[in-house]
C-alpha cells in the first residue's frame, strides 16, 4: 500500500474543503482529496446566493450581522447554536468581500457594489449573487486561487475509511480511482468536507455524488451523527428530475398557483407569502397536492411569466435553461411545474460541546460544510446561509489549526497497526461482496430512497416511521449480503457506488431513529402526531452513537443566551 | 413513446481492446442519456465506466459523444436524440470500428474525442488541466477582506458573463486543431484567458502577463477558426469568439 504523509488532510474539494485547503497550505504540508475534480463538486450547482449583511441596497442599509444572526436563529426554530451563528454572520461581510477580491464575478448594482436580493426568512435583501449560478462562480474562484497557490490535490481519490491510533485520528484509507489501489493518507489532522447526503432520498436536488461518505466513515470510528432528523425539503424542484428551481425565482417575484388558479400561500403565510421559509412553503405545496389541488395530483405551478422576458433572461437565465432542458417548458411563456424534494441536510457529523467550531470528539478530526453539524442551521436552514457556512468555517478551521500549531502524531508503530487493520477490514469486505449471493446494491438503494421519500418527508408520524425503520433494518441485513464484482478495481464506479451505499445505509437509519425519538414538531421535522414544539424536552441536539447493540441516542445542549426563545411564525 | 431504446456503446478495457456492445434500456418519460448509462451499469455490467456528478448540466463531468456529436450525457433527453437540432459541420470522429450501427434505431455512445481513453467513456483530461494551469487563469492581486469591495458596473460585469460560465467539460476539445496538435492550449483554456483579459478589475501588468502566455504558436496563433468549439459548447461560452477577441486585443496593443 502506498503511504502519503501530511500535516493535515482535507477530504472534499467543494467550497468548504477548498477554503480550508487554501488557508492551511499557506504554512503546512496539506493534501486535499476529492472523489471528483474540484470544480465538479456540488457547491457549483448552488444557484441563489450567499448571505451577508453588506447593506449595499438602499432598502438594506439598516441590515447588520446581529439581525442576520437573529433571522438565522429564528429560522432554525431555536435549535441553532447561537454563538456559532453570531460568528458566522459577523464574518459574512468579510468573506463575501474576500471572494470579490479573489475575482468572483458577482452581479452588480448601478453603484458598482455587489448586488443583493431578498431571500426567504430574511429581514433585508442580503443575499449576494452572481446571476443564478452563484455556487459555480464561487467554486471556480476558489479553485483558481488554490491553483495559484499550488494546493496539492488528489483528484478522483475516494475516502473509504478513517483510522485512529492512540486515541486520536491518524489518517484515512482512500481508493485511487484511476489505478484501483488503496492509499494510506497519514495525518494527525483530518478535515472532513464531504458535502451533503441528499441521495439517501430518492427525490433530491443534490448531485448524484452526495452520499455522505465522510459521515459514514466518521460514524464508523465512533463519532456521533447529530440532528439527522432535520432534512430540508425544498419547496420548488422541477417535476420529473427534481432539479432545483432556486428560491431566487421567488425572490425575483415568482408566484405559486394551484390547479384552481389560486395563489394559495395567502392561506398559509399571509405576510411573507411566497417568501416564507422553505419548510413552510414546502408543507403548503404538499398540502395543496394532497388535498387534490395540484396538477396531475403531483405538482403546482411556479409562474414567472409576468416578470417578462428581459428580467428572466437577465436574472434567471440558469432557471430558464433548466426548465427548457429538463422539462421542456420556457418560463417566459409558461409556468414551471414544481414539487417539493429533499434539498439540504441540516444534521451531520456531530461536533463537540464547547470545542472549536467543527471539532469532533475524536482529537484531530474536524468537520465543516454541509457534512457537519456545527450547528448554524438548527432545525431549518435559511437559503443563502450554507454557501456562507462553507467558506466561513473553511477559513476558520484553517486559521485555528495554524494558530494551534502542528499536532503530534501517534507513535509510528500504532499508526501502522491501525492502518493495516483498516485496510484488512476493507479487503475483507470487498472479498465478501465479490463472493456473496445476495441482492445487487442498486435494488437496496432504490428501496431505501423510496422509503425515505415516502415516510420521512414534510409530514411525519409514528406508525409511518416505524414502518420505515423496519424496512431500513431489513435493508441493512440485505446489504451485508450484497453481490458485486470487486476484483477489477480500476475505474470501477459500480464498486464505488456500493461503498457509497454502505455510508448511506447508516445515514438513513440514523435519520429514522432520530425522527422517531423526537416527539415534537420543529423546523423541518414536522410530526402530525406531535404538532407543536416542545422546548422543555427537546430543545437539545440529537446525538446518535454507534453502540454495542446498534445505534444509541444521547443529547447535547443547545448554545442559547443571545436571543430569547420565541414562537416561530411568518 | 417507445418502450425501450437500443444503444451501441463503445467499450475499452483500457488495455487497448476496443469493442462495441449493444444494450437495450427501458424508457421512462424525461429519461436522459445519463440515466441510460446508469441503467447499463446497474443491470448489465457494474464495471462499465463513465463520469458524472450533478446530473443538471452544471458540473461538466459527463461529456461524451452521442451519435457522433459531443454532448453532456445528463442534458440529452433520449427521446430527443434522433430529432434534436445538432451543430453542423463537425469533423468526423473515429474511435473504433462499428460496422453494425443501425443509425435509425440505435443511439451510438462514445467517449469525448481528442483525449486518450482510460476506460470505456472515461478519458484522460490531464492535458486539459495542465494547459489550464499554464494559462494561469486567476487574479494575481493580493486578496483581502476589508470592505468595501472593489467596484464594477453592471455593464462591465456583462462583458465577462458569457465567459465565466464555462463548466470545464472539455467538449470544445473536439476542435480539429486539438486532433492534430497535442500542444495546443485549447479553446477552453484560451476562453478562460479572455475571461480575465476582459475583466475590468484586471491590472495592466496582469493583462500583459496573460497575453504573453497565450500569444504563441501553440496558443492563439494555432487557432484556425473552425469554430467547432462555439458550436458544441453546452454553455454558450463561444471560445472561438474569445480567441478572436484576444487577437484583436493583440493588434490594438501593437
Ligand atoms: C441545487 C442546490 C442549490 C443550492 N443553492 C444554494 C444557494 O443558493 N445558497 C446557499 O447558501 N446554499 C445553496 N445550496 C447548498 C450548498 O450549495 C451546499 O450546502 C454547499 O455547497 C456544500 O458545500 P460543501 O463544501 O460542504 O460540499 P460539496 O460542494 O458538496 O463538496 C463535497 C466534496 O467532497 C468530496 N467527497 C465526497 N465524498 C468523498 C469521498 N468519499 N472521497 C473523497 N472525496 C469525497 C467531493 O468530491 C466534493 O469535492 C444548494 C444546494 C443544492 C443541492
Ligand atoms: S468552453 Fe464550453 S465546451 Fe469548452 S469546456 Fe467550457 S463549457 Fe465546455
Ligand atoms: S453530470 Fe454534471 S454536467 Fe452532466
Amino acid at each position: 500500500m502506498r503511504i502519503e504523509k501530511f500535516d493535515a488532510v482535507v477530504v472534499g474539494a467543494g467550497l468548504s474543503g477548498l477554503r480550508a485547503g487554501l488557508e492551511l497550505s499557506r504554512e503546512w504540508n496539506v493534501g486535499v482529496i476529492s472523489k471528483v475534480y474540484p470544480v465538479r463538486s456540488h457547491s457549483g450547482a448552488a444557484q441563489g446566493g450567499i448571505n451577508a449583511a453588506l447593506g449595499n441596497r438602499p432598502d438594506g442599509k439598516e441590515d447588520t450581522p446581529k439581525i442576520h444572526a437573529y433571522d438565522t436563529v429564528y429560522g432554525s426554530d431555536y435549535l441553532a447554536d447561537q454563538d456559532v451563528v453570531m460568528y458566522m454572520t459577523e464574518e459574512a461581510p468579510r468573506i463575501v468581500v474576500e471572494f470579490e477580491s479573489m475575482g468572483t464575478p458577482f452581479s452588480r448594482l448601478e453603484s458598482g457594489l455587489i448586488a443583493q436580493r431578498p431571500f426567504g426568512g430574511a429581514g433585508f435583501p442580503r443575499t449576494c449573487y452572481a446571476g443564478d449560478r452563484t455556487g459555480h462562480a464561487l467554486l471556480h474562484t476558489l479553485f483558481e486561487q488554490c491553483v495559484r497557490q499550488g494546493v496539492k490535490f488528489y483528484n478522483e481519490y475516494f475516502l473509504v475509511d478513517l483510522f485512529k491510533a492512540d486515541g486520536q485520528i491518524a489518517g484515512l484509507i482512500a481508493l485511487d480511482i484511476k489505478t484501483g489501489e488503496f492509499v494510506s493518507f497519514r495525518a494527525p489532522n483530518v478535515i472532513l468536507a464531504t458535502g451533503g447526503f441528499g441521495r439517501v432520498y430518492k427525490e433530491s436536488t443534490n448531485a448524484l455524488i452526495n452520499t455522505g461518505d465522510g459521515n459514514g466513515a466518521a460514524y464508523r470510528v465512533g463519532v456521533p451523527m447529530q440532528d439527522m432528523e432535520f432534512v430540508q425539503i425544498h419547496p420548488t424542484t422541477l417535476y420529473g428530475s427534481n432539479i432545483l428551481i432556486s428560491e431566487g425565482a421567488r425572490g425575483e417575484g415568482g408566484l405559486l398557483y394551484n390547479s384552481k388558479g389560486e395563489r394559495f400561500m395567502q392561506k398559509y403565510a399571509p405576510k411573507a407569502m411566497e417568501l416564507a421559509p422553505r419548510d413552510i412553503v414546502a408543507r403548503s405545496i404538499q398540502t395543496e397536492i394532497l388535498e387534490g389541488r395540484g396538477f396531475e395530483d403531483a405538482y403546482v405551478h411556479l409562474d414567472l411569466t409576468h416578470l417578462g422576458k428581459n428580467r428572466i433572461m437577465e436574472r434567471l437565465p440558469g432557471i430558464r435553461e433548466i426548465s427548457m432542458y429538463f422539462a421542456g417548458v420556457d418560463p417566459i411563456e409558461k409556468p414551471i411545474p414544481i414539487l417539493p424534494g429533499q434539498h439540504y441536510s441540516m444534521g451531520g457529523i456531530g461536533t463537540k460541546y464547547n470545542g472549536d467550531y467543527g471539532e469532533t470528539e475524536l482529537p484531530g478530526l474536524f468537520a465543516i460544510g454541509e457534512c457537519s453539524c456545527l450547528s448554524v442551521h438548527g432545525a431549518n436552514r435559511l437559503g443563502g446561509n450554507s454557501l456562507l457556512e462553507t467558506s466561513v468555517f473553511g477559513r476558520y478551521i484553517g486559521r485555528t489549526l495554524l494558530k494551534k500549531g502542528k499536532s503530534i502524531s501517534a507513535s509510528e508503530d500504532s499508526i501502522q497497526k491501525a492502518e493495516m487493520a483498516a485496510l484488512y477490514i476493507i479487503e475483507e469486505l470487498l472479498d465478501k461482496w465479490n463472493s456473496n449471493t445476495g441482492k445487487k446494491p442498486n435494488e437496496i438503494k432504490e428501496k431505501m430512497g423510496e422509503t425515505m421519500n415516502r415516510y420521512l418527508s414534510v409530514y411525519r408520524n409514528q406508525p409511518d416511521m416505524e414502518k420505515a425503520l423496519k424496512i431500513i433494518e431489513g435493508l441493512q441485513l440485505d446489504f451485508k449480503d450484497i453481490n458485486i464484482p470487486t476484483t477489477e478495481r480500476k475505474l470501477n464506479w459500480g464498486l464505488i457506488r456500493a461503498l457509497e451505499l454502505r455510508n448511506m445505509m447508516d445515514i438513513a437509519e440514523a435519520t429514522v431513529r432520530g425522527a422517531i425519538w423526537r416527539k415534537e414538531s420543529r423546523g423541518a421535522h414536522w410530526r402530525t402526531d406531535y404538532p407543536t414544539r416542545n422546548d422543555k424536552e427537546y430543545q437539545v441536539h440529537t446525538m446518535i452513537y454507534p453502540g454495542e447493540k446498534g445505534m444509541e441516542i444521547k443529547t447535547k445542549p443547545v448554545k442559547l443566551g443571545i436571543f430569547e426563545t420565541k414562537e416561530r411564525k411568518y | 413513446m417507445k418502450e425501450t431504446q437500443k444503444f451501441l456503446v463503445y467499450r475499452n478495457s483500457g488495455e487497448g481492446i476496443i469493442r462495441y456492445e449493444g444494450y437495450e434500456v427501458p424508457l421512462k418519460p424525461g429519461y436522459t442519456i445519463l440515466d441510460a448509462l446508469f441503467y447499463i451499469q446497474d443491470h448489465f455490467d457494474s464495471t462499465f465506466a463513465f463520469r458524472y456528478s450533478c446530473r443538471g448540466a452544471i458540473c461538466g463531468s459527463c461529456g461524451i459523444t452521442v451519435d457522433k456529436i459531443p454532448d453532456l450525457a445528463c442534458k440529452t433527453q433520449i427521446s430527443a436524440v434522433k430529432t434534436k437540432r445538432n451543430p453542423i459541420g463537425l469533423p468526423e470522429f473515429h474511435f473504433g470500428e462499428h460496422p453494425n450501427w443501425d443509425k435509425e434505431n440505435e443511439i451510438l455512445i462514445e467517449p469525448l474525442p481528442n483525449m486518450p481513453v482510460l476506460k470505456d467513456l472515461v478519458v484522460n483530461m490531464d492535458n486539459f488541466w495542465k494547459f489550464y494551469v499554464e494559462v494561469q487563469p486567476y487574479f494575481t492581486r493580493d486578496y483581502n477582506d476589508v470592505a468595501p469591495e472593489s467596484k464594477q458596473s453592471p455593464e462591465e460585469m456583462n462583458a465577462i458573463e458569457r465567459l465565466v460560465y464555462c463548466i470545464a467539460c472539455g467538449l470544445c476539445w473536439a476542435c480539429p486543431v486539438n486532433a492534430t496538435n497535442p500542444h495546443y492550449l485549447g479553446p477552453m483554456q484560451l476562453a478562460k484567458a479572455d475571461r480575465f483579459l476582459r475583466d475590468s478589475r484586471i491590472s495592466d501588468e496582469h493583462e500583459k502577463e496573460i497575453l504573453e502566455r497565450v500569444l504563441k504558436d501553440d496558443g492563439v496563433l494555432a487557432c484556425e477558426k473552425y469554430f467547432v468549439c462555439n458550436r458544441v459548447c453546452p454553455r454558450g461560452v463561444m471560445p472561438g469568439t474569445a480567441i478572436n477577441d484576444i487577437r484583436k486585443k493583440m493588434e490594438e496593443r501593437k
